[in-house]
């Protein structure tokens, strides 16, 4: 679980007149990562595409282009087919539909290219509707030069300065002046550069005839018509979606699937007469791929496992990867994703996700910490499965979902249900008044909810314990610490791990091993401060110099020890799991204290509590509660998240650079039948 | 200005912690503006660097939690300075 699954590398060789049943077995196995034959051994060359794979690349990408007609995009499927009747339907699909489709959608297009002209041409009419000229009369004179336009000055007096024979005809058209100008050919450029002056904009006159306003009337009426003939067009593609969306997605599949196989010899090295698949296969499934190769070629295969150390040469030489499987247990397997989100590791290194199952929700839990927000998030989480079923989804939900749990653990210790000093006070019952004050007054108040007849429990009747007592951030502080270290140290024992299994000694115990023993020599230094036990300073003393010379012999030198501000860092950044916890404690108690303590006194004036001072008081508490809920998913799900990727991660993880991820030739099938 | 009054101490020690969170606050601020944007930058380019980029924006985070570390020495272990009284 903690590392990746064991691969090995395999070679698969035989006589061309096997390869489409060998290549027919692989993808039906799903097993065999394939390593792509890149060139450059005598007598082998890239593979080529086998048997239909043209017709089937073609037929796809016309599939292809019906699908983006249709706007049909991968869904969780609901019905599945038999390969037979995609096979059956396929040329009704891509013939009869696929023409249909596309006419359809070619039409629509065009109209609406038709309506955007025409669109265009009505904004263009309506400034010259105010010079009210028939339209026509704009254009097809040989001894006329015409200039229509807005300008943002009269032009009439300068236009006829250069020429004298010459027709201006001015309107205004919302706040611009719309001009046209009739002049001689002769005198164009001259007007043209009057006009400039006074910030002439060109209007192109569509070629039409009539009055404009008439003009436009008929083309809005003919936009409408265009209008009506597109919605039915629409329609129908919504209907040829709602029927063939399912068989689409499934021919999709199986011609994905067909193209995948005959494409297949592009990755191996081929000769005159025989191929070469490389590739790696988890070590577990070895004897399986042997077989079922051998029996269905009827043993004219050669299989071949290649030896640890050639394996190691490959990769080394080669720079081959060897690719990374992580497995783990269902119920960790949700975590996977937070793995991934930063990157997939490497072989050899340590994959992650059984740690972030065990720390995160706990952090999660310590951050939250109440029993009703706990409850509320996992009946939305509930409700939001059945909407979100796509995978993505439904691990972030499972994740929450566990880590709602112990977030509803952490609020019995901290006795909170909605906040401290509310419900559960009703519900478990809380400490008399004066045993409080004798508490307080004695310096060893952890708070004042009890569990039922138990009353209060652990040391110094120290649970359930109120977050904001004086007491309990102290004694957090600490806590929070400490679980840094144990986040930290396990990260860097794993560090240390990672760095033998590359085999770099160096790395390994004079790297990762002094930051171990410097974290928690510096913690368990602080707490023999804290409780004033000097032999302990004095020994963590010395360890933390220890740490830090083994440091400066490092490969780094003395460079090496300029970390050590990021190592106390990493230490004090664990205080988040108070500091946020105590946030949004601080809000869910406000909410309480303004609710029941201001608002419904208040209003109430004293006496016993009317109706309105209740809603009233009801309403803030539901708004002030929702708004910290919602934070209070946002902000304990984001920092253990940072927890993890900086202060744990740093410590062991993608040092070499992220790995590969396994993905083995063959196809899991959703929309078809198995 | 002597302060003899304890109660004046500790109204400055409280002042003294409001503004080591909330200074420390701003600056974490003041730094995540430039990378969250570069990284929201990069990640609509290449959805892949999602988790990077929320590592590198989310180091500057730890800056507030030693502005909060200083307040709460300031307010729960302030017996050493009531002392120079």
């Amino acid at each position: 679980m903690l590392r990746p699954v064991e691969m090995s590398r395999v070679v698969v060789a035989g006589s061309k007149n096997v390869m489409e049943s060998v290549v027919e077995k692989l993808h039906e196995l799903n097993l065999m990562h394939i390593v792509n034959y890149t060139g450059g051994a005598d007598y082998f060359e890239q593979g080529k595409t086998m048997g239909k794979g043209k017709e089937f690349s073609e037929n796809l990408i016309k599939l292809r282009s019906i699908e983006r007609y249709l706007d049909i995009k991968p869904k969780a499927p609901d019905v599945r087919f038999a390969e037979s009747q995609i096979i059956s339907q396929m040329d009704d699909l891509l013939g009869r539909l696929a023409n249909d489709v596309t006419s359809t959608y070619e039409r629509i297009t065009a109209i609406e290219a038709e309506v955007k002209s025409k669109q265009d041409q009505i904004n263009a009419l309506r400034p010259l509707a105010a010079i009210d000229l028939p339209i026509e009369l704009y254009s097809g004179y040989e001894t006329l030069a015409v200039f229509v336009g807005t300008v943002e000055s009269a032009v009439d007096a300068d236009v006829a300065k250069v020429a004298p024979k010459s027709e201006v005809f001015t309107g205004s058209f919302k706040n611009t002046t719309v001009v046209a100008v009739f002049v001689p050919v002769e005198k164009a450029s001259e007007v043209q550069a009057i006009l400039a002056e006074h910030g002439f904009a060109e209007i192109s006159v569509p070629k039409l005839t009539g009055a404009p306003d008439v003009a436009i009337a008929t083309l809005e009426a003919e936009i409408k018509r265009l209008e009506s003939e597109k919605e039915p067009l629409q329609k129908k593609l919504k209907d040829l979606k709602k029927q063939y969306e399912d068989i689409i997605l499934a021919a999709d599949e199986y011609l994905s699937i067909q193209t995948q196989k005959t494409d297949a010899p592009l990755r191996f090295a081929t000769s005159e007469n025989a191929f070469v698949i490389d590739g790696y296969v988890p070590s577990a499934d070895y004897d399986k791929l042997k077989s079922a190769l051998e029996s269905t070629t009827g043993g004219r295969i050669h299989v071949e496992r290649l030896s640890e150390s050639e394996m190691e040469e490959l990769v080394e030489k080669k720079g081959e990867d060897i690719p990374t499987k992580i497995e783990n247990p269902g119920i960790v397997k949700p975590y996977e994703l937070i793995t991934r989100l930063f990157a997939i590791p490497e072989y050899k290194e340590f994959d992650p996700t059984l740690l972030i199952f065990v720390f995160f929700p706990i952090m999660f839990g310590m951050i939250l910490g109440d029993v009703g927000y706990g409850i509320m998030i996992i009946l939305v989480l509930m409700m939001l499965k059945k909407k979100f079923r796509t995978e993505g989804w439904t691990q972030l939900i499972n994740i929450v979902m566990i880590a709602s749990v112990w977030s509803i653990i952490f609020g019995l210790i901290f006795g909170e249900i909605f906040g401290p000093m509310g419900l559960w006070g009703k519900i478990f019952g809380q400490l008399p008044h004066e045993e409080i004050l004798a508490l307080e007054e004695s310096g060893r108040f952890f708070g004042e909810g009890v569990f039922g007849p138990l009353g209060r429990v652990g040391p110094m009747g120290m649970f359930p314990l109120y977050r904001l007592a004086t007491n309990a951030v102290l004694m957090l502080i600490g806590v929070s610490i400490f679980i840094g270290v144990l986040h930290c140290g396990i990260g860097s024992i794993l560090g240390v791990k990672t760095e033998l299994n590359y085999g770099e000694k160096k790395h390994a115990y004079f790297e990762r091993l002094p930051v171990l023993i410097f974290q928690v020599a510096f913690a368990l230094l602080l707490l023999g401060l804290v409780l004033g036990f000097m032999p302990l300073v004095y020994l963590m003393g010395l360890l933390v110099v220890v740490a830090i010379v083994m440091m400066v012999m490092g490969p780094e030198g003395v460079m090496g020890a300029t970390h050590l501000p990021f190592y106390v860092s990493n230490l004090i950044s664990y205080l988040r799991l108070l500091a946020i916890g105590l946030a949004s404690v601080g809000v869910a108690f406000a909410a309480n204290k303004l609710a029941f303590g201001v608002i419904m006194p208040m209003l109430s004036g004293g006496e016993h509590l009317t109706m309105v001072a209740y809603i009233v008081g009801v309403i803030v508490l539901l708004v002030v509660h929702f708004i910290n809920l919602l934070l209070g998913i946002l902000s304990p799900f984001m920092h253990p998240l940072r927890l993890h990727y900086v202060e744990m991660f740093t410590k062991f993880y993608s040092q070499h650079g992220g790995g590969v991820e396994y993905s083995p030739f063959g196809h899991v099938r959703r929309y078809l039948k198995v | 200005m002597a302060i003899t009054d304890a109660g004046v101490m500790y109204g400055l020690l409280a002042v003294g912690a409001g503004l080591a969170t909330g200074l420390a606050g701003i600056g974490a601020g003041v730094g995540e503006q430039g990378i969250g944007a570069a990284v929201v930058g990069v990640v609509a380019e290449e959805p892949g660097f999602l988790g990077k980029g929320l590592f590198l924006m989310l180091l500057p985070e730890t800056l507030i939690i030693f502005g909060l570390a200083v307040s709460l020495i300031l307010m729960f272990a302030w017996s050493p300075f009531a002392a120079l009284l």
